[in-house]
């Protein structure tokens, strides 16, 4: 079964009025089971509107879009996926922990259950020791990590991520994807990353998926195969080979396909 | 324009309200274990409304002028009384927020007792005040004290915080300007207030308002509103819809001073949004 | 080494004003000196205490009536737009009137030997920056809690209990901390306007009246250190309801 199929996929802002705006036109995607998929584009190319029509925080124009074999409504409706923003959206008046469970207990889990299972995300996310701090308390960087174990609780077949480490630093960000492979590889995750870092992009993806602006569309989508993802992997010939080929298809060079 | 009506709307309705309880509810109020926990509904303590409207065009005495004119006059007293301390109360006020500004010893000094004149009812005072009337001053500016002490807090608060408002960066550029202390608060500082200031000095005016009223009543002087509403509730006896003629009055005041106010920032405030400071 | 500023400020203060009140002479009708004030104090404590319990129960009746209907009425604002799209203005316009003034009405209203009018003159007082502040706290939701409350499916009901009333708590503590402040002053001072009179209001007045100015003053200090009682339990309550606040000063 594959996680996420888009299907033809149209999505008009304002329909009618004078400001109206084709925000994504006859968008095709598949999301393979286990599969890391990154969105990158150029601001306005409806990569966060493609992401946000799969969560079904809205609809689309026309088209059809399948979440696990659901409908995107149904699908969100059994929590089927976790989600992530740019900002961590954390509750400030309520704990670390009571954060992380917050998804578990709309799902109406018990009381012992949620508890070990939000300790268990905090672990994953390396945040153990902080269940019992405020958010306020937390740098932006471990903030963010609640959110991921956010995310996580309900152990979702599916991640979608909007930008999540857009408003870090380079080396918070970079230790942070590690962390997420980690946890991805750990949990047999599909995921739908949003990001406009090239290097990100590539770092993380089986695939990147270019999308172009005026109206948003896909306009390559480049599989990405490193032998592995570490620290060497980021200055190897293949890497950098892949950084290019996302960078000329976005410049809108013809992509040729991965070598 | 649509504020416009739905305050209109909520005037109706309040209308309404009134004469909705006047026809269901019991005269003599409902008491419930001896306490009457709702009002009298009689026409001795809520007159009907249009009762209250014909009383505007009578005489306040027999053979006297007209309640409606000695209403108006009465509120043009009071609104000179009010402009007298908002005034003092905001330069004041406006004084105090920039002396608090340039010296951080007097911030830490005097900005605790600045709130803290707030959170105790000094107001109380206001019998004591008219001690000084007819002595070192005269009547009616004992009352402009008390306006003055309930208006000057929230410029003070509120222009303290306009003033600090400005970020480093911009006291920064000043600085590699080598503009002093006074330009850059004519330059930076009070341009960068001025959203704090005016929903400051909304709420010193309602402020001065409340003062001038009250201190009509507890130093006795004569010709405001806040008298006439004391001495025409003393009729409401004989005269039950009197006494609402002068609330009237009072809400009248209330609404000018307030329009007024909001005239003050009109060609200040043309491109700018309000910042609202939270005060205590 | 925070509260000296302060501190200082307030000592030389009240050694000044004792200065100039005794080496000056000025009439204690202008100004009393702090020690008289003081030894009026210590005399009438029973009745300042008495009169401030009096004060001090209308204050609280109506400030927690009034803030009561404060918050549920901002509840069902927040919860039918019309109603918020009427009230706010209105209340916003209301709130700019001299409200005190309304306090010889209700003593014709209700009676004007029980302590109803001054109570409901404090309610009304209070429910303004109640309402207004707590509207506006369950008005302001972070766009994101909205989103991730849509992608966990939750019900209107759910949202409002873990995300728009304890988003609105600071919010309502703002208009809390004024609303104490207010409830004493409004409980006191609606005493000026006739009614039942055995509150700090009534005695400051008739002390004044027979020019005992020293005890009228020793009841102004009565009447603030009632207000300051309020605002701090006020502070307190905050502090309690709010832990993840606190944790940040500490």
């Amino acid at each position: 079964m594959t996680a996420v199929v888009v299907e033809h996929v149209t999505k008009v802002f304002n329909k009618g009025r004078p400001d109206e705006v084709t925000a994504l036109s006859d968008v095709e995607l598949t999301v393979g089971d286990g599969e890391f998929v990154s969105l990158i584009g150029p601001s306005g190319c409806g990569k966060s509107t493609l992401l946000r029509l799969v969560a079904d925080l809205i609809e689309p124009t026309t088209g059809a879009i399948t979440v696990a074999g659901k409908t995107a409504g149904k699908a969100r409706r059994d929590q089927d996926y976790g989600i992530a923003f740019q900002q961590a959206g954390l509750f400030e008046w309520r704990t670390v922990l009571r954060n992380v469970e917050l998804p578990l207990e709309l799902r109406g889990l018990g009381r012992a259950e949620r508890r070990a299972r939000a300790e268990e995300m905090l672990a994953l996310v390396g945040l153990a020791d902080f269940a019992g701090h405020y958010p306020a308390q937390l740098s932006g960087g471990m903030q963010q990590r609640v959110a991921i174990a956010r995310a996580l609780a309900v152990q979702p077949p599916l991640l979608l991520m909007d930008e999540p480490f857009g408003a870090l630093d380079e080396m918070t960000r970079e230790r942070l994807q590690g962390e997420l492979l980690g946890i991805c590889a750990k949990t047999g995750t599909s995921t739908v990353f949003v990001t406009h870092s090239i290097s990100e992009a590539v770092f993380l993806s089986t695939k990147v998926v270019v999308m172009s602006a005026r109206p948003g569309r896909i306009t390559a989508a480049i599989d990405i195969d490193l032998p592995a993802r570490d620290e060497a992997a980021r200055q190897s010939e293949r890497y950098f080979e892949h950084v290019t080929a996302v960078r000329q298809a976005l410049r809108g060079v013809p992509a040729e396909s991965a070598p | 324009m649509r504020r416009t009506f739905f305050v209109l709307l909520g005037v109706v309705i309040f209308a309404a309200l009134w004469e909705g309880y006047k026809l269901v509810g019991s005269p003599d109020g409902t008491v419930v274990f001896g306490v009457r926990v709702l009002p009298r509904a009689d026409d001795l303590s809520m007159p009907h409304l249009w009762t209250v409207f014909e009383r505007l065009g009578k005489p306040e005495l027999t053979g006297g002028r007209p309640v409606w004119i000695v209403i108006l006059h009465a509120c043009v007293f009071t609104f000179g009384i009010t402009a007298a301390g908002f005034v003092a109360g905001a330069l004041i006020g406006l004084l105090l927020a920039v002396l608090m500004q340039r010296f951080q010893l007097v911030e830490r000094g005097f900005l605790p007792y600045v709130i803290l004149s707030q959170t105790v009812p000094l107001v109380a005072l206001a019998p004591l005040v008219a001690g000084w009337g007819g002595t070192i001053m005269p009547a009616w500016a004992t009352v402009a004290v008390i306006a003055s002490y309930l208006s000057f807090f929230p410029v003070a608060v509120g222009m303290l915080r306009g003033l600090q408002s400005p970020s480093a960066s911009g006291v920064e550029l000043m600085r590699s300007y080598a503009a002093g202390w006074w330009r850059t608060l004519v330059k930076l500082r009070f341009p960068a207030a001025l959203p704090y200031l005016f929903p400051a000095l909304r709420l010193a005016g309602a402020a001065a308002v409340v003062g001038a009223v009250v201190g009509e009543i507890s130093t006795g002087t004569r010709g405001g509103i806040g008298r006439l509403v004391i001495e025409y509730s003393r009729e409401a006896t004989s005269d039950p819809a009197k006494v609402y003629t002068a609330m009237l009055g009072a809400a009248l005041l209330g609404l000018f001073v307030a329009g007024v106010v909001s005239l003050l920032e009109v060609p200040l405030m043309r491109h700018r949004r309000h910042v609202e400071v939270v005060t205590l | 080494m925070k509260a000296l500023p302060p501190l200082v400020v307030g000592v030389v203060a009240i050694v000044a004003w004792q200065l100039t009140v005794t080496l000056g002479r000025i009439a204690p009708f202008i100004l009393p000196a702090p020690s008289a004030i003081w030894a009026e104090l210590v005399e009438q404590k029973r009745n300042v205490w008495e009169a401030a319990l009096a004060s001090g129960t209308n204050a609280l009746l109506g400030l927690v009536a009034g803030a009561l209907l404060g918050v549920l009425f901002a509840m069902a604002a927040s919860r039918f737009r019309p109603l918020a799209e009427v009230s706010i203005p209105f209340a916003a316009l209301l709130s700019a009137l001299p409200i005190i003034a309304l306090a010889p009405i209700l003593n014709n209203m209700f009676e004007a030997t029980s302590s109803i009018p001054r109570r409901v003159v404090a309610a009304i007082i209070v429910f303004f920056p109640v309402f207004l502040n707590t509207l506006r706290g369950l008005r302001e939701v972070d766009p994101i809690h909205r989103e991730l409350m849509h992608t966990y499916a939750a019900s209107g009901w759910t949202f409002a209990r873990k995300v728009r009333l304890p988003g609105a708590l600071p919010y309502v503590f703002t208009g809390l901390r004024q609303a104490s402040s207010l409830a004493v002053i409004a409980a006191i001072v609606a005493e000026y306007f006739g009614g039942l009179q055995d509150g700090l209001g009534s005695r400051i007045t008739s002390a004044a009246a027979f020019t005992a100015y020293p005890r009228a003053w020793a009841y102004v200090v009565g009447a603030c250190l009632l207000g300051l009682v309020f605002y701090l339990t006020t502070l307190l309550l905050e502090r309690l309801a709010m832990p993840w606040r606190t944790r940040l000063i500490a």
